[in-house]
């Protein structure tokens, strides 16, 4: 085990007046008053965000316009303080996309109980819910925090997907069927 | 009844009381700034003011200096509302700020601020009265804040001031021996007298004719006294090192705990005035007044302009003590009240003592 | 006036206050430092007896932060548990989530690639510099040197920058998994790591030089609350505050984890257990741990962050659950049902910055475990404070609690 046994020297007598390390002590700080000021002077001077950075959970459509959210609730069961609620709802059968068969009536995510802790973003099993860049969120209600679809999207905006996995199965039902109308 | 003169003497204390009012004032200011360039953070550079900090260059330098947070900080102790506990005895919960703030103005009358030289090259102090026992005068009635802290810890009626009062009141005490016993060789040297204009006149020109090279200040002749007068001047002010009055960390608020709004801003500024006071005695005693460094008193500049010249070389060295006080309270940790007491009595007083046997014989070796 | 020594039983607070109050008759005064005051770090109740300045007798009053996290864990999955265990030892986050996750995968049965192991260890360490230096900045602030707490804390600032970029948040990291981590390290991470150190390094050795042999500062720390090795070890007590008093402990030298036998570091270890000791034992680990932080960089293997062969207890990546269905299903069971863990308890216990911390688990199968048992060493220090405390002024007080450096989540929890 390497210890190491930390030697405690009595005081000399030099240090006993308590002269010299005032003196050493007033030079340190006497020097750091004209050195570089290390505030960061909020709002006139913004944080740099890294990549990755988990802000506030934001939904986002794919590069068609098309809303990615499905649905699943997964999120909504691995959230830990419960933020999320959402009401699923179907994609009339009509519609360009009705082939993703669900997407969500009502997405409510309570701001007032989000930690910010990811595991949304984990669980999705779309890349929906993404947290992206926003770290000031203010509003004067409770109502006004209490974030739903069309402000989600809104904040999400589009994001680049290299997979694009419904239209991969689309185009393979459609192979399948042949092309039958 | 002179009126006249009565009249004068009003003047004088009014300009007097309300430039050191605006010194301890902005000491709070660059109190803070000097805080914050230490920490390596601005400090407060927001506060403006309408019309003022729009002046193009001027107006933005002195909201980024924070010139402005004074009067906004000022403005606030008044409109704060004013608490008053009800367990507390209000009598003296209402005079004991007032009592630890007046006797610091009280004490300036007797401070010469600069001199005049009229026309038949006498020279007058600029002093709202100065007389012959004026440094006796000074440290007799800045002692009696004192009282106005052991009132507000008392008057409190709660644990905490109570020993925060306790512990200011064997602080102070204990310190007005060294305060005196090392000013003692400073009138010794100038043949006796407490008057403060004599103790500035003395320090003009060049120690030793030139051999030595130093100004001929006290804190030359006797750097000794001079170290103690400091010490102990921490220790009066209730300045870091020697703050456990007032700590925070293990007093909550010390004695202006239950204090709040107008009353807290009078213990405040009481405090800081007693250090404005403190600093310009001991530039006024030690560091020579208003003698510019090698010119001899009598080649100071006469008139008008002589005056604002001695007053101006009084403020910058004001101000520069002020500024190294500052300093050490953001660079020492603080003193245990045992260790406050020993140090007292068993080191700085035997020491004055000591000091000041040598300086009588030295005293009476140049004589005679 | 007889003292009598009466117990009482642990949860009778009523019967204990009221024999202390029975004493209190002219003699002593009964001061509280009260739950909020500024020296207490946390929400910590002192119920002081003085006789005078002394201290006779230190009753300290806890559970101010109590959140009932053990009682929380029942009922979340073990991946859902890990921003809750953020919030234990709060002042170097990232420890606990890693302690956690080493304690789960030792009931799983599963170990983790070198590269995670490697990173591990720098979150680790990268905690102890943040917890020390509040531990120092702290105390310097107790004892009256506001600046060195400044000076502190931008360099905290600074490793605060470096969780951001690691993980997306600088304080609630929510960092490790069961069975690896959440992301790999970004690119460049490890650049600004080393270049952190050196800034530590100095900011160490400023605050050294500043207070170590300054007579104020000797004078208020030396000999103060001493706590001998007996009642160290008598109370339970680990970590710094252990080593400062004489015991040679480190449990990343007698059981090691996460590959800490092939660093190499000392262990600073005191003498005379008062604060002074205290205050050298951490100035000396920070040091230590910057050599470590370095080893590791230099070393850091290639490979994968996570262990791809525990399939039902780490969820697959994110690619493979857009495109493959096995993928797709295996990340929605272990959402909605946790990893697949078999039944047993297990118990780990690791150096936190602040002593031992311990994590006990047992499972009856399943994704949520039926019992949690957090150890937090804050909790055994408090409990030693009515020893180490009387005899003390009340002005040692703050020093005392700097030194001892706890913080309240973890003893609450």
């Amino acid at each position: 085990m390497a210890t190491k046994i930390l030697e405690r020297k009595p005081l000399t007598l030099a240090e006993r007046t308590y002269l010299p390390q005032i003196a050493a002590g007033l030079w340190v700080t006497f020097r750091k008053m004209f050195g570089r000021r290390v505030t960061l002077e909020y709002p006139e001077q913004k944080p740099p965000i890294p990549r990755g950075y988990r802000g506030v959970p934001t939904l986002v459509k794919d590069p068609n316009g098309r809303e990615k959210c499905v649905s699943c609730q997964l999120c909504e069961f691995v959230c830990p303080p419960k933020a999320i609620r959402i009401t699923p709802g179907e994609i009339p059968a009509d519609s360009a996309t009705a082939h993703v068969e669900k997407a969500p009536k009502d997405f409510e995510l309570n701001m007032l109980r989000c930690i910010y802790c990811g595991l949304c973003e984990e669980a999705c099993p779309e890349r929906a819910i993404v947290l992206q860049n926003v770290y000031s969120l203010n509003a004067a209600t409770r109502e006004e925090v209490v974030l739903h679809k069309d402000k989600l999207y809104e904040l999400g905006g589009t994001l680049p997907d290299k997979i694009m996995k419904w239209d991969k199965k689309k185009a393979a039902a459609d192979k399948a069927a042949g092309g039958h109308h | 009844m002179d009126w006249m003169y009565l009249l004068i003497v009003l003047v004088k204390a009014v300009v007097v009381v309300a430039l050191v009012m605006a010194v301890a004032g902005y000491a709070v200011v660059g109190e803070r700034k000097i805080a914050s360039w230490v920490q390596e953070r601005p400090g407060p550079n927001r506060t403006t003011v309408p019309i003022l900090g729009s002046i193009p260059v001027v107006g933005w330098w002195l909201r980024r200096m924070g010139f402005f947070q004074l009067w906004a900080d000022g403005a606030k102790f008044f409109f704060k509302e004013e608490p008053t506990p009800a367990h507390v005895n209000k009598l003296y919960f209402l005079v004991a700020p007032v009592v630890a703030f007046v006797p610091a103005m009280a004490a300036l009358s007797a401070v010469p601020f600069g001199q005049y030289v009229g026309s038949d090259g006498v020279a007058v102090p600029l002093a709202i009265t100065n007389f012959d026992v004026g440094m006796l005068f000074v440290m007799a009635v800045s002692g009696i804040s004192v009282f106005g802290i052991i009132m507000a810890g008392w008057a409190s009626n709660s644990k905490y001031p109570y020993f925060s009062s306790i512990r200011a009141s064997a602080q102070l005490i204990s310190y007005e021996l060294t305060i005196g016993l090392a000013l003692l060789p400073v009138f010794m040297w100038t043949g006796g007298t407490l008057d403060l204009f004599s103790i500035v006149r003395e320090q003009g020109g060049v120690v030793g004719g030139g051999v030595f090279g130093l100004p001929k200040w006290f804190i030359c002749i006797m750097p000794v006294s001079a170290l103690l007068y400091l010490v102990a001047l921490f220790a009066e002010s209730n300045r870091l090192p020697f703050d456990m009055a007032e700590s925070e960390t293990d007093l909550v608020g010390g004695f202006h705990t239950e204090y709040g709004a107008f009353k807290f801003g009078l213990f405040f500024v009481g405090e800081y005035a007693h250090m404005t006071l403190a600093a310009i005695l001991f530039s006024v005693i030690f560091l020579g007044g208003w003698s510019i460094p090698f010119v001899s008193m009598d080649a100071m500049p006469v008139g008008l302009l002589g005056a604002v010249v001695s007053v101006g070389v009084v403020f910058v060295k004001t101000v520069i003590l002020m500024s190294f006080i500052m300093l050490v309270r953001w660079t020492l940790p603080r003193f245990r009240y045992d260790q406050v007491m020993d140090l007292g009595w068993k080191i700085l007083l035997p020491l004055a003592v000591v000091n000041l046997a040598v300086y009588a014989v030295i005293l009476a070796l140049v004589e005679g | 006036m007889s003292k009598t020594e009466e117990v009482f039983s642990f949860g009778d607070a009523a019967a204990r206050n009221a024999a202390l109050e029975e004493e209190i008759h002219g003699d002593t005064m009964v001061l509280n430092v009260g739950p909020s005051h500024p020296a207490t770090h946390g929400v910590l109740r002192l119920r002081l007896e003085l006789d005078g300045e002394t201290i006779v007798k230190c009753d300290p009053v806890i559970g101010y932060l109590h959140r009932g996290e053990e009682k929380v864990a029942e009922n979340f999955t073990y991946n859902q548990f890990i921003p809750y265990t953020d919030r234990l030892d709060y002042i170097g986050p990232i420890h606990n989530n890693v302690t956690y996750a080493l304690a789960v995968e030792r009931l799983a049965g599963i170990d983790v690639p070198e590269r995670c192991q490697a990173i591990r260890v720098i979150c680790c360490e990268l905690a102890r510099l943040l917890s020390h230096f509040i531990g120092l900045g702290c105390y310097g602030m107790d004892a009256g040197a506001l600046t060195v707490f400044m000076y502190m804390f931008t360099d905290r600032e600074k490793i605060y920058s470096l969780m951001e970029e690691l993980c997306g948040a600088r304080f609630t990291t929510n960092y490790t998994r069961i069975g690896g981590l959440q992301r790999d390290i970004p690119d460049g991470w490890l650049d600004h790591v080393l270049k952190v150190c050196d800034d530590v390094e100095k900011t160490n050795e400023l605050c050294d030089k500043l207070l170590t042999r300054n007579r104020i500062f000797y004078d208020r720390c030396v000999g103060v609350a001493p706590l001998s090795k007996e009642d160290a070890i008598s109370y339970g007590v680990s970590g710094p505050n252990a080593r400062a008093s004489g015991i040679a402990m480190d449990l990343r030298k007698d059981k090691p984890y996460l590959g800490y036998e092939n660093y190499e570091f000392n262990v600073p270890v005191g003498t005379n257990g008062d604060s002074y000791d205290r205050w050298l034992v951490r100035v000396e680990e920070v040091r230590q741990s910057v050599r470590i932080i370095r080893q590791a960089v230099t070393k850091m293997p290639g490979g994968l962050w996570y262990n791809d062969k525990a399939t039902k207890i780490f969820r697959p990546r994110k690619d493979k659950v857009l495109s493959s269905m096995e993928e797709l299903i295996q990340n929605f069971m272990i959402t909605t049902e946790g990893p697949e863990l078999p039944v047993g308890e297990a118990f780990f216990e690791a150096e936190n910055p602040k002593g031992r911390q311990a994590f006990f688990v047992v499972s009856k199968g399943g994704g949520v475990p039926w019992r949690l048992r957090i150890h937090g060493p804050s909790f055994s220090i408090i409990s030693a404070l009515p020893k180490i405390l009387p005899g003390c002024l009340v002005q040692d007080v703050p020093v005392v609690l700097g030194s001892i450096d706890f913080v309240m989540g973890d003893c609450d929890r």
